[in-house]
């Protein structure tokens, strides 16, 4: 395996969101005694007069984002995953879905990243109640690249974005050449025998886990699926016409995340068979995060066994 | 403090009343709606309107206009019926009220018909995002003030509280609520459900500056509201204490006609009713 830099998924999301900000000067952030653990420091040292502290209030929050967005401000929000989504999520729908508000919602330190801290602190349904709101977008980068490309089109896009990210470090899987635009997967190997669709805190275990597939002689198309509402359907479809069988990968229930976004694509428009990976309909337990992914399979070499078995070689 | 003269507080009891026939049009349309908190509610989103606020019917998303939140989204009879008689809208649509895809829900939608600010109706949003805007039009340079308009029952919600400290900790003193203190909620007086009192000191103690009124009397009403901020670097509020279904004699105070499903006789008495005030106004 190569060697891969790891960086800090919330000081780069803080990296971009100073840039953002000088970009764009109606940025301004919020937080909720989170503005540190989410990579704002750089920006509240760079515009102290853009930064907002409400203390732990996550449903006020969302509530105050809407307002300012009312006035032309961009608010970005973030705090701990399941504090700004499953917490408020009345708010969310109303405040921001509902009223269409021009708000990004950070929720870091998501899926089970927090994981000595238990279920709580784990976030493991945001993206299937999110995703729920019409007109919300939902984005889980799957590298330090991709996430500093998200927050620039996120600014640019219009309406209300949640964007998930985790905390411990990730490998850097792509160069600055990379392309993410809102609602389109991206192709990062091709190959015949299977598709895996990727995303998030967990996309490098399955981009480490098609290298394996593939010296093992099973051919993988590897696509990362970053943005899951509005999926790609397009791109949904022709992977399996062209490869026959899906299997996603996330750090998710289940019930509800990219895995039934995919279904459901599927379902209506090309039936296939496909292996979800993730989490099953449980509270997860609770220890050092690398064992609790093996927990539920998602080492690169689970997900490459599991893979296997269903492709049959 | 402003000084309202005698004119023009009969005018602005002349422009109530045509508020409340305009909230029975509505109700003569469905047969239905939440009138009593829209009534009681009525005298001052007039008031609002009609001398405190500034606003432009003809252009309604002008960035340096006031704002008005109806966190009790549930009121919106008063709202609609207000924007309609400054002119928002058309006051044929009115009569759609409770139709299929009504411009006018049963609880507002800013993009269905201008002049609304807020998707409320889910109670305990409403005061979060007012906040949000009077942060923001003060980021702006803006003297815009946010006029904000909640139900006493709602206090119970959680949210309210949230958004009351820190409407407070960030000194936004261009801010201005008023509790429509009708006393009843659905299950019946609002203290017996859940109490909020000390009402007054609850909310000085989050750091606001409190004055009390009768909702109802257009002088208070403008006086009070157009001397804001009460105290420098505080969030102003107003206990205004009302009745619920404020105008119609058979339904006044009392908890049934929260939501008023409205028999034929009730609407006749109804129009007995605001022709009787009518007449009152007439004499002066
Ligand atoms: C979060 C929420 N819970 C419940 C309701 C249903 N509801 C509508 S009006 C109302 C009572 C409101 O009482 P109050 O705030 O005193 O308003 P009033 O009608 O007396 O003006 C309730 C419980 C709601 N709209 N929102
Ligand atoms: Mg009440």
């Amino acid at each position: 395996m190569a060697e891969y830099e790891y960086k800090d998924p919330r000081k780069t999301f803080g990296e971009a969101l100073v840039e953002v900000g000088e970009k764009y000067p109606e940025i301004v952030a919020l937080s909720a005694d989170s503005s540190k653990g989410s990579g704002m420091a750089p920006f509240h040292e760079k515009f102290p007069d853009r930064h907002f502290e409400f203390g732990i209030m996550e449903q006020g929050v969302i509530g105050f984002a809407s307002g300012l967005a009312t006035t032309g401000k961009i608010p970005f929000v973030a705090a701990i995953a399941p504090f700004v989504t499953a917490r408020p999520f009345e708010m969310f729908r109303n405040d921001l879905g509902y009223m269409r508000q021009n708000v990004k919602v950070v929720g870091r330190c998501a899926g089970i990243t927090y994981s000595d801290l238990g279920p709580t602190h784990h976030s493991l349904e945001d993206v299937a109640i999110i995703r729920t709101i019409p007109g919300v977008v939902v984005i889980s980068p799957g590298d330090p690249v991709e996430i500093k490309k998200v927050v620039h089109a996120i600014a640019e896009h219009k309406g209300p974005v949640y964007v998930k990210i985790g905390s411990p470090k990730m490998p850097v899987l792509f160069d600055e050449n990379y392309k993410f635009e809102i609602g389109k997967g991206v192709v990062v190997k091709d190959g015949t025998d299977v598709t895996i669709m990727g995303i998030g805190t967990v996309f490098h275990k399955a981009y480490f886990a098609a290298e394996i597939l593939e010296n093992k002689g099973i051919s993988v198309r590897l696509v990362n699926m970053a943005t899951v509402k509005p999926i790609d359907k397009e791109l949904i479809v022709k992977c399996a016409k062209e490869t026959g069988k899906i299997v996603t990968v996330e750090e998710h229930y289940l019930i509800g995340g990219l895995g039934s976004a995919v279904a459901e694509v599927l379902a209506r428009e090309h039936p296939t068979p496909m292996k979800m990976i993730g989490i099953d309909d449980q509270f997860a337990s609770n220890g050092p995060y690398e064992e609790l992914l093996g927990l539920y399979g998602l080492q690169s070499d689970q997900i490459a066994d599991t893979v296997q078995k269903f492709v049959g070689k | 403090m402003y000084k309202l003269t005698n004119e023009e507080v009969l005018e602005l009891e002349k422009e109530a009343l045509q508020v409340r026939r305009n909230v029975l049009r509505m109700i003569k349309a469905s047969k239905a709606g939440h009138a009593g908190g829209a009534l009681s509610s009525a005298d001052i989103i007039t008031a609002l309107y009609f001398k405190i606020m500034r606003v432009d019917p003809k252009n309604p998303k002008w960035p340096q206009r006031d704002r008005f939140v109806l966190s009790a989204g549930h009121k919106c009879l008063a709202l609609y019926a207000v924007l309609a008689e400054k002119g928002f809208f058309e006051k044929e649509i009115l009569d759609t009220y409770g139709k299929l895809k009504s411009r006018l829900p049963g609880h507002p939608d800013m993009y269905k018909i201008p002049g609304v600010e807020t998707n409320t109706g889910a109670l305990g949003h409403g005061l979060s995002i007012a906040g949000g805007m009077a942060l923001g039009v003060r980021m702006d340079g803006y003297d815009s003030k946010v006029y904000v308009v909640m139900g006493d029952g709602e206090l119970a919600e959680g949210s309210n509280w949230e958004a009351a400290a820190a409407c407070s900790h960030h000194k936004l003193d261009n801010i201005l609520v008023f509790v429509d203190r009708n006393r009843l909620q659905i299950s019946g007086p609002t203290v017996k459900v859940m109490s909020y009192e000390p009402l007054r000191a609850r909310w000085e103690a989050f750091g606001w500056s409190v004055r009390e009124i009768d909702g109802h009397n257009m002088r208070e009403i403008v006086d009070n509201a157009t001397d804001i901020p009460f105290e420098k670097g505080k969030p102003s509020l107003i206990i205004a204490n009302t009745i619920k279904s404020k105008g119609l004699s058979f339904a006044e105070d009392k908890v049934n006609y929260h939501y008023w499903k409205a028999t034929p006789e009730e609407i006749e008495q109804a129009e007995k009713d605001l022709n009787e005030i009518e007449r009152r106004l007439a004499n002066g």
